[in-house]
Parts: C-alpha cells; sequence; structure tokens
C-alpha cells in the first residue's frame, strides 16, 4: 500500500504541475500563491462535507454535502479567490514585481488561516473526511485506497488531454505570443492582460481540483500539510520535465517526487538528528534547481512547437540577391543578447 | 486629395519636465506612404507611442479613419486595423516563424479559451486557408524554408523580414514602421523598400520614422519633419531641401555627413 500512497500523491502533484505550467510554463508568470489555491481547495473541501464542528472546535460552514458536489463549490471558492488576487497582480506587475506580491498574497493567507482559528480551527487544522463513499461502494480499505489511486489517474489523463489540446490550440499560441513579447502581442491586438488573467483562472481551478483530491487523499488538513515552500518542489519537477510541455511536466513531477522521496529514504538519519533526511531533501532539491538551470534550463522535454507539414509553396531558389543579403545581414546586424527564457524562475 | 486616414491635432505629451510632444499637427492621407523625420529627441517615437496607444497624450486629439482613439488600449486599436513596429525587431522568439506568422493572421475568434476546448478539430480545418496564405507570404519573403525554425534562430536581417512577413499577414489599413532600416545592410534595405511600396501598392497606409533620408527620399510619397516636439515641415521631400528651417533642424547637419 506504500507505493499506492505515493503514485497517488504523485498523481494528484502531476494535476497541480500542468495547472502551474500554464501559468507559469504558457503565460510566464513566475506565481507563487499557486500552492495557496491547492489548500484553500482542501480547506473547502472538508468544510463542506464533515458537518457542524464539534464543540471546542470552529470552523466556518460546516455542511454535509456530497463530496463530489463540494468539489465544484471548493473549486469555484478558489477560481474566486484567483479572480481577486490575479486582478490585483496581473494587471501591471510582472517577473519579479508579480512573484513578490503572489508570495505577499500566500504568506497573507497562510497566517491567516493559522492564527485566526474561526475560519479553518487555525493551527489544529480540519478533519474527518475519511475516506467518502467507502461503506456505499462497499469496499475494502485497501481497495478503496487503489480505486482512490485509479480515480486520480484517470483525472490526471483527462486533465493531461485537456492541457494537450489546449496547448496546441490557438488560445496555447497566443498566450505564449504574450510570454515572448508583449508589446508586440498587444501591436497584434491581444489583449495582454485578459489572456494572462483567463490562464490563471485555469491554472487555479485546476490547483482547486488537486485540493480536493488532496482532502479526499489525506483526510485532515492543517498549516502544517501545506507550506508556501512546498510549491518549490513543483517548480523543481516543472523545470526537470520541461517548461510548456505538458507530458515532460507530467514526466518531470514523477521523477522528481518520487526519485525524490526514494532517494532520501536511504539517506542516513542519525537518532540524534532525526531531521537529517528531509534537510537534506530540501538541499538536494536546490541544488537540482541550480544545475538544471545551469545545464538544461529548457528541460529533459522542451516545448516543442507544432510544426506545419503543409507542402512547401515553392520550390527552393537558388542563392538570389535576397539570399544573399540574408547571410550579409547576419554579419552587419547587431548582436541580439540572448535574453536567458528559462533563467525566468 | 484623398480623406485623411490618421488625423492628428494639437497633440501634446510631457515626461516630468520634458515637452516631448507639444502641440503638434498633422494629417496622413489613405493609400500614402509618408516619412516622419527629425533630429533625436524631435518625439518622433513619442508620437507612435501616442498614436499606437502605448502612451496617453496630456491633451490633443488623434483620430484613425475618422474614429477618437485616444484612451483606448493597444490591442484596441491593432484591431481597428493600425499596426507599429518597434525600433528593433520584436519577434515572439521561442515561436517558430510559421507560428510568428500565423499569429499575425489575427483569428482573434478561435483564441478564446472556450472555442479552443471544444472545437479544436474545427478550428484546425478553417485556419487552413489562412496557413496557406501564411506559407505564400513567408514564401515572399523568402523564410518558406525556415518556417518551423523558432524565430530566435532568424539572422537580424531575417527578423526583419519576418516583422514584414507578420505586417502582410495581418493586412491592416495603417502601418506605422519605427526605423525599419535600422542595422540593415544596404541589399536588403533595397528588399525593405521595395516591400513598403508593396503595402502601399496593396492600399496599405504607410508611416516610416527613419534617419536614412536617401531611403525616405526614394520610398516617400510625402514627409513630415519634426523638431523639438512640433511638425515644422511637411509635403514632398523635394521641397523640404529649401526649407531653411527643416535645413536648419536636421537636413544640413546630415548632409555634411553624407
Amino acid at each position: 500500500m506504500y507505493w499506492v500512497s505515493v503514485f497517488t500523491e504523485a498523481g494528484i502533484f502531476a494535476i497541480l504541475a500542468l495547472g502551474l505550467d500554464v501559468i507559469w510554463g504558457w503565460a510566464g508568470d513566475f506565481d507563487l500563491m499557486f500552492y495557496g489555491y491547492l489548500a484553500l481547495g482542501s480547506y473547502m473541501t472538508f468544510v463542506l462535507t464533515i458537518g457542524k464542528p464539534p464543540p471546542s472546535v470552529e470552523y466556518i460552514i460546516g455542511w454535509h454535502l456530497p463530496v463530489v458536489l463540494s468539489m465544484v463549490l471548493a473549486i469555484a471558492a478558489v477560481v474566486a479567490l484567483a479572480a481577486i488576487i490575479g486582478a490585483i497582480a496581473l494587471r501591471n506587475l510582472r517577473e519579479i514585481y508579480f512573484a513578490v506580491t503572489t508570495l505577499g498574497a500566500v504568506s497573507a493567507l497562510y497566517l491567516l488561516v493559522e492564527i485566526y482559528t474561526p475560519l479553518f480551527d487555525g493551527y489544529n487544522g480540519v478533519y474527518g473526511l475519511i475516506n467518502p463513499g467507502q461503506t456505499a461502494l462497499n469496499l475494502t480499505y485497501n481497495g478503496y485506497r487503489i480505486g482512490l489511486l485509479v480515480v486520480v489517474f484517470v483525472l490526471l489523463f483527462l486533465a493531461y488531454l485537456l492541457i494537450q489540446r489546449l496547448s496546441r490550440s490557438p488560445f496555447g499560441r497566443m498566450l505564449r505570443s504574450v510570454r515572448e513579447d508583449e508589446r508586440a502581442a498587444a501591436a497584434y491586438g491581444r489583449p495582454v492582460f485578459s489572456a494572462k488573467y483567463r490562464a490563471y483562472l485555469f491554472g487555479a481551478a485546476l490547483a482547486g481540483l488537486t485540493g480536493c483530491l488532496f482532502a479526499v487523499f489525506i483526510s485532515a488538513f492543517n498549516p502544517s500539510a501545506w507550506t508556501p515552500q512546498e510549491l518549490l518542489v513543483i517548480y523543481a519537477a516543472i523545470l526537470v520535465g520541461g517548461r510548456g510541455n505538458p507530458r515532460g511536466v507530467i514526466l518531470g513531477v514523477f521523477v522528481v517526487y518520487i526519485g525524490f522521496i526514494e532517494l532520501t529514504r536511504f539517506l542516513p538519519s542519525p537518532a540524534s538528528r532525526p531531521d537529517f533526511g528531509p534537510a537534506m531533501r530540501q538541499v538536494l532539491i536546490g541544488l537540482m534547481i541550480i544545475l538544471m538551470l545551469r545545464f538544461r534550463p529548457q528541460g529533459l522535454f522542451p516545448e516543442r512547437p507544432g510544426r506545419d507539414r503543409g507542402e512547401q509553396p515553392a520550390e527552393p531558389r537558388g542563392p538570389g540577391p535576397l539570399a544573399l543579403s540574408a547571410s550579409a545581414a547576419r554579419d552587419a546586424a547587431p548582436d541580439t543578447e540572448p535574453d536567458g527564457e528559462g533563467s525566468a524562475g | 486629395m484623398s480623406p485623411a486616414l490618421l488625423e492628428i491635432e494639437h497633440l501634446t505629451k510631457s515626461f516630468g519636465g520634458i515637452q516631448a510632444v507639444r502641440d503638434c499637427t498633422f494629417a496622413i492621407p489613405e493609400g500614402q506612404v509618408a516619412g516622419l523625420i527629425g533630429p533625436n529627441g524631435a518625439g518622433k517615437s513619442t508620437v507612435v507611442d501616442l498614436v499606437s496607444g502605448f502612451g496617453q497624450p496630456d491633451s490633443g486629439s488623434i483620430r484613425f479613419a475618422g474614429e477618437p482613439i485616444i484612451g483606448k488600449r493597444p490591442d484596441i486599436i491593432s484591431r481597428l486595423g493600425l499596426i507599429r513596429t518597434f525600433q528593433t525587431p520584436r519577434e515572439w522568439r521561442n515561436l517558430t516563424v510559421m507560428d510568428n506568422v500565423m499569429l499575425a493572421r489575427r483569428r482573434f475568434a478561435d483564441e478564446s479559451l472556450w472555442r479552443s476546448l471544444t472545437q479544436a478539430r474545427r478550428i484546425r480545418k478553417a485556419e487552413q486557408p489562412d496557413r496557406a496564405a501564411a506559407r505564400a507570404i513567408l514564401d515572399r519573403f523568402q523564410l518558406a524554408g525556415l518556417r518551423n525554425d523558432l524565430a530566435v534562430t532568424l539572422s537580424g536581417g531575417q527578423k526583419r523580414l519576418l516583422e514584414f512577413a507578420r505586417i502582410a499577414a495581418a493586412e491592416p489599413r495603417l502601418i506605422i514602421l519605427d526605423e525599419p532600416m535600422g542595422g540593415v545592410n544596404p541589399v536588403l534595405g533595397v528588399r525593405i523598400g521595395e516591400a513598403v511600396r508593396q503595402f502601399a501598392a496593396d492600399g496599405c497606409t504607410v508611416i516610416v520614422v527613419e534617419h536614412n533620408l536617401p531611403f525616405i527620399e526614394r520610398t516617400c510619397d510625402q514627409v513630415v519633419v519634426m523638431d523639438l516636439g512640433q511638425v515644422i515641415a511637411q509635403g514632398p521631400f523635394t521641397g523640404l531641401r529649401d526649407n531653411p528651417r527643416v535645413v536648419d533642424a536636421y537636413l544640413g547637419m546630415d548632409q555634411s555627413h553624407g
């Protein structure tokens, strides 16, 4: 059952990474709020399904809704929050200014959840969503966990199909033009803010969905279950797999997530220092990000632009005057600086 | 004379204490190639930014095809049929040459998230004529063989040509070229001049901001001369040689070194 659990969690994170890749990989916005959307989705799923809080515990709502319905509402809540954050952060802020603003937003959310107990019971968090539907489906505990793994992978596959289709669509192409050069995109009629905003809400919706799955998966959620730093692992996975390439992103999550968990499991953790292993894991992930950025910033599977397979309209001509001029221009043109797309992180 | 496509009246724009454009007034008739010249700091690029929505004027009015466009966003003005370039080619670097031109074809309706998700097959079929047109345009600018390469891999001259291919694909009413000859060798320069005349022959109006006066003389029907944020002369190039203000501000200086 250990491996079932590892793969379920990796599958959930793979969906999360696909959503983040739309925001960062396609639209080019380095969002640090993203893990907050997973957290909100998770919290909302709990408070919509586990009923009224018992004495001495407090949280908002406290309904007893079916899990699937509560998931829809939780995703709606996440998109609503993203609509507010995105409207503020995406309007005029770019790159590091955008990143810092979203970092501020996620820190504020984290502190609010932790300190303001009437929201989600502060540090104690919410719990009690234990294998919803297990008795109705008449499954054993193990059967249920395997079923959950299957559901997660089916959702991951659907998310992949969706993203892959979008990636090759005019929407994906337009979004990438905004990422590559915003001013040129505007000069050719693209509404830059609206394009980035739509990508942001779409990515946040996927994060909300992963929050719901996470709630069902771990059956309790509190501030120690999510820290904004966790997002770094997702960014590392996208970097390793290949920013902008859905298949690469999924693979990156499995490589980083499973690879690193397994690697660090065998690290010696002396009894005097039980936190050596987990700390080492963070160090290794940081090291890997640096090495990837230095040696292969495009990732293992770089973004693959769609190829035009139509027949060549005419035979290539001999070296006419223009062919000459183009190669001469190569020498005459001022050097254009590569601005290091991959180093945006 | 045909009616003016672009009318600028009493345009003023300051940056801090500096008046970059002050009481600037001129009009460009439809179908003409007009040069916009003047010494560095004359306010030419600021006017281009104000017209294309990349800056907001302090006062004055701009009408494009009779419609006031001040306060509109760049993308809205672009959709009205105005395409501008920047001083350096701004290709979408990590997209293919073909995608660069397809984006310039501007099939806006298909770029909605929902339609892109639900009608992928229909969209792919519907954009075939545009793909054929894009290939033909790339062929015209001798980039067809490179259409699956990333734009970032093109040479400086090829990037200039891609810029023109994108403009041709967009089929605009008004084109504003901001220093299209910057860093261009003479042979390619001739080709660019031909491309500008071809745009005019196809019915476009073109405004060229340029320091290369022989190019302006060859290519433009009329010239607007700016200095210190104002228009100091407008008319055919030949008449400007005798205008003392123009000679004083610009031509005399330029003729002294070539």
